[in-house]
Parts: structure tokens; sequence; C-alpha cells
């Protein structure tokens, strides 16, 4: 045992104060006054960041028409196979769109409100996470609110579009419960696509490379996600539903709202996925986060 | 004498000049390999979408739109084909280099701009045109056997292939150009390659489009590039018909190439780089 242990730094300490309820500077907070202060702290972070990406007035109309020319691509090549079909493996044109639109917007919401995510990488690369580490705020939030990728909005507008579309033209009796059913499978969804983005972008805290090539890679994996899961073979399928869940963002909450095909059913669990998901998110960022040790300069 | 040689040797550097850049950007990307392949994933994943989709529809034995499952197989690995060559070290890379300023230098380089960034696509297209016959053998292997070219078509199918990549080579040039105005990158190759998309024929054939969309890829460039040696591959333009999709091609191959050489002269003058 060594008597001349190290000196305790006046960092070390700092959690004493903060469970300590006669101190005004950390005031005791209910759970609800904290959650709504971690989406003010959240929405006024995104919004600095939203002022600075709008200030060059040219990149927001390009970003917004590149995003809105692509996916409109997408849409005319569904057109084109349609006018000649009639369904596609059993799925008839509105409803392809569903599955079409569900990826679009979930695309849009990752890039307009949790952009950062992909910056993750770089700010590990080089140091940056060290000022997030010293905030009073989570910093899982931080990193995912430092940037805006405007092309979402543009992706939000036509998977907005889409998705009203489909959802007018599908043949569905539009009961309170199925209202409520569709809401609680949109957010499940959304959430499963943000937490993939997380997940694999944290893998940088591992590989400290300037981009994360393996959350690039995954994303365009997950671009199979807008066609039925039925036409792909029977390992792409394993592989989008077990693996990297993307068919939980579209396929299978389309094939629930709808009461279509065999696996509707599948579509119940999307919630149950989104759980999952978010946990392993967060899992993953913080283990990485444990790991993180600075740049060093 | 030595003067004379100096500034004659500034106008026209030597071949071997180019030749160097071509090397360099073909050894770049074998070095980075991860960054190559992960540039070409978002292609192989809308091939390997296409393919099970056209499979689906057409496994049967039953044709769309004139087209059979092999020959589908054979249009949309065309499609992969043509769509890979020079697009590995882009308008991305060259978007880069005008936003950061880094283009100030290639400026020093007593080279002719657009004819190294040519040497450069080159030399990774030999890379990408390895990977493409890769990707071929692949499909063959896993998805059965692909339509032949058509009887007599094939010295026609190869003779298209030579225009494409100055061809591809200058619509991916012309996004890098844009970068010189709009300072944006991202957006510039999205739209790019959006449009290369659509009116190329290389996410669905021409002929399955509405009218006004086939009557305005009739008009641009992009039709050469996916749905010309594609026509000529399936057969589907012999003759005269052939001879005037190739001539066509040739004609936007220089059209494009010197166009953008005027093009060059304004967009370098929007040139401002900060200290360095």
């Amino acid at each position: 045992m060594s008597v001349t242990g190290p000196p305790k730094t006046p960092l070390e300490p700092a959690r004493e104060p903060r469970t300590d309820p006669s101190d005004p500077r950390f005031p005791q907070r209910s759970w609800a006054q904290r959650l709504r202060r971690t989406v003010r702290l959240y929405r006024r972070g995104l919004g600095a960041h939203l002022r600075a990406v709008l200030e060059y007035e040219a990149d927001f109309w390009l970003l917004v028409g590149a995003a809105v020319l692509t996916q409109l691509v997408g849409l005319v090549f569904l057109g084109a196979i349609f006018s000649r079909v009639p369904h596609l493996a059993g799925w008839q044109f509105p409803e392809v769109v569903l599955i079409f639109a569900m990826v679009v917007i979930a695309e849009g919401i990752g890039s307009l409100l949790f952009e950062g995510t992909w910056r993750l990488a770089w700010k590990v690369n080089q140091g940056e996470l060290d000022y997030l580490l010293l905030r009073p705020y989570p910093v899982v939030l931080q990193v995912m609110h430092a940037d805006v990728g405007l092309n979402g909005l543009g992706n939000l507008v036509t998977g907005g579009a889409l998705l009203g579309w489909a959802l007018w033209r599908v043949d569905v009796d539009w009961t309170l419960a199925r209202v409520l059913l569709g809401l609680v499978l949109f957010v499940s969804a959304i959430t499963i696509k943000v937490s993939i983005s997380l997940a694999t972008n944290a893998t940088s805290f591992w590989t400290f490379s300037p981009f994360s090539i393996f959350a690039f890679a995954m994303h365009q994996v997950g671009d199979l996600a807008r066609y039925p899961l039925n036409v792909y073979t029977l390992g792409i399928r394993a592989a989008l539903t077990g693996l990297v869940p993307f068919a939980f963002i579209s396929y299978f909450p389309a094939g629930a709202l709808l009461g279509h095909g065999q696996y509707a059913w599948v579509g119940w669990l999307t919630p149950l996925v989104a759980a999952y998901c978010l946990g392993v998110a967060w899992l993953v960022f913080r283990t990485g986060l444990r790991r993180y040790e600075g740049a060093g300069a | 004498m030595t003067g004379t040689t100096v500034a004659a040797a500034a106008v026209r550097p030597p071949l071997r000049a180019y030749r160097a850049y071509a090397r360099i950007s073909a050894r770049t990307v074998l070095t980075y390999r991860l960054n190559f392949a992960l540039g070409l994933f978002g292609l192989l994943f809308q091939l390997l979408a296409l393919l099970s989709i056209w499979g689906v529809l057409l496994r049967a034995g039953n044709t769309v739109g004139g087209f059979s499952w092999p020959q589908m197989k054979a249009y949309l690995l065309i499609a992969y084909g043509t769509n890979a060559i020079a697009s590995s070290f882009g308008d991305m890379r060259m978007g880069f280099r005008i936003r950061e300023g880094l283009v100030a230098i290639d400026l020093t380089k007593p080279v002719d701009f657009q004819r190294a960034r040519f040497a450069e696509t080159s030399g990774v297209a030999v890379v990408e045109l390895a990977t493409t016959a890769g990707i071929c053998a692949l499909v063959v292997g896993l998805a059965g056997p692909v339509s032949g070219p058509a009887p007599g078509q094939t010295g026609l199918f190869l003779l298209s292939l030579l225009p494409l990549l100055p061809l591809k080579f200058c619509t991916v040039y012309l996004a890098g150009l844009a970068c010189f105005w709009t300072q944006n990158t991202f957006g510039v190759s999205l739209t790019r390659v959006a449009v290369t998309n659509l009116f190329s024929g290389a996410l669905v054939p021409l002929a399955l489009l509405p009218g006004w969309l086939q009557a305005t890829a009739g008009v641009l460039p992009f039709a050469s590039i996916t749905a010309t040696p594609a026509a000529l591959y399936l057969g589907t333009a012999t003759g005269t018909e052939a001879l005037r999709l190739l001539a066509v091609q040739l004609a936007w191959a220089v059209g494009l190439w010197f166009g953008c050489r005027l093009i060059w002269r304004v967009a370098v003058r929007k040139l401002t780089v900060h200290g360095g």
C-alpha cells in the first residue's frame, strides 16, 4: 500500500456538490424537467448550426434541389416498372411507394436533425470530443446536433409527399387504432434508422480514421430497404432483418400497417426492434467513449 | 535557343508527364483500396437491387418492355460498367481541391489542367475496368447466363466503348468545374449522379420511360454513356442506326471536351484562394 498516493485533483470530486440538494448551482430536477431541458438544449444547439449553414443560401437550394431530384429519379424508376407490370412480388404501386417513402423520410430526418452523427469520426480523429466532455449535457446528444444536412430537408419534403400520396391510395380501413399503430410504427422506424447510424458511426472510437467507412458502407446497404424485401434472395433478407435490421424501417412496418403478406405480424415487432437498436447504439457509443483518450495535442 | 525550348515545353508538356498522372492515380486507388471499394458500393447495391427486382419480374420467362431475363442482366451489367468508369477520382475530389484552395498548386504545374485530370481518370479507369470484369463474372456465376452480344454487333459495341471514357470524364469534370461557382461539392455531385442515372438509362432502360423523358434524354449527352453501348450490344440498334448512334456519341465526346475547355477559362477566374 502506497502512503503517498496521487493527490486528488480538483477535477475529481466535482461530482459531490451535484448530489447536494441545498446547492443552488445544481438544482434538483424532476425527470420531466430534465427531458424538457434536454430537448430545449438540443433545439438550441441544432438551431445554432442551422443558422450557420443557412448563411450559404445557394448551398441551401442546391442541396435541397439535389435531394429532391435524386428521390424523384428513384420514383421514375418505380413508375416505369409499374407502367408495365401490375405488381412487384405481390406489392402494388402505392404500397411500394409507401416502402420507398419510409426510407426517404428516415434518411431525411437523419440528415436534418442528427447529421452530427456522421461527423463523429472526425471529432474522434481530431480530439475535438475534449470540449464536449466538459459541458453539462450528454456527449452523445452534443455529437448528434453538431451539424445540419440540408439535403435532409429535400428528402423529408419528397418523402413526406410520397408517403401522403401512398397512404391516400392504399387500401386501408383507417380506424383510430390503425392511425395510432401507424404513428408508433413511424416513430419506431425513424428510431431504428438513427440508431443504426449512431452505432455504425461509433465504431470510429476503435478505428480512429477521420471518416467512418463502415458507417457509409452500411448506409448504402440500407438503400436496399427501398424496395420490398421479398424481391431479394434469402441471404439478403436474413441480413436486412436480423443482422442490420434495415427492413424494419420500411418493409415490415408497411406490412403491419397494410396487413399485407404472410409476414405482416413481424412488423408488430418494430417498436421492440427500435428499443433494441437504441440500446445497442447507446452501448456501443458509451463503450467507445470510455476508450476515447483525446488526440494528444 | 534555350528560351524557346523552355517556352515550347511549357506549352506542350511531354506525354510522359500525363502518364505519370495516370500511374499515380491508379496507385492511389490501389493504396486506398477500401475507399475505392466504398466509392463503388453505391453502384454495387444499385446493381444488386435492380437485379433482384428484374429477376422477380422476368425470371418466369416472360419479357417486359422487350427485355428477357438474360438480356436484362446484360443491360444491367453494361449500366453498372459504364456508370462505374470514371466515377472514382471525380468531381468530389476536384471540388474539394477548389474549395480548400489546393487547386492553386495544380495551377502552378506546367501541365494542362484538363488533360492532367483526364490522365488521372484514365489511370483509375484501368482499375475500374478490372473490378467491373470481376463483378460481371460474379453476376454470371450467381445469377446465371447473360445474353452475349447480338450477332455481328461485337465490333460496334467495342467501338462504342472508346469514346466512353472522354465522354464520361467530361460529365464528371463539368460537375467539378461547377464547384468554382457553387463551392458546394456534395450537392453538385448528387445532382450529377441523379441526372446521369436517369438520362443515361442506367437506372431504367430509356425505352421504358414516358415519352417526354425519352425526348429529353434524346437531346442530352448522357444517353451516349449507357443506352448507346447497351443498344449496340443487345442489337436493338443495327446498320445505319448503329452508325448514327456512334456518330452522336463521338460528337458529344469531342463537343464536351472543347466545351469544357471554354468553361474552364471562365471558371478559373472565379477562383479566390485565401492565403497559403
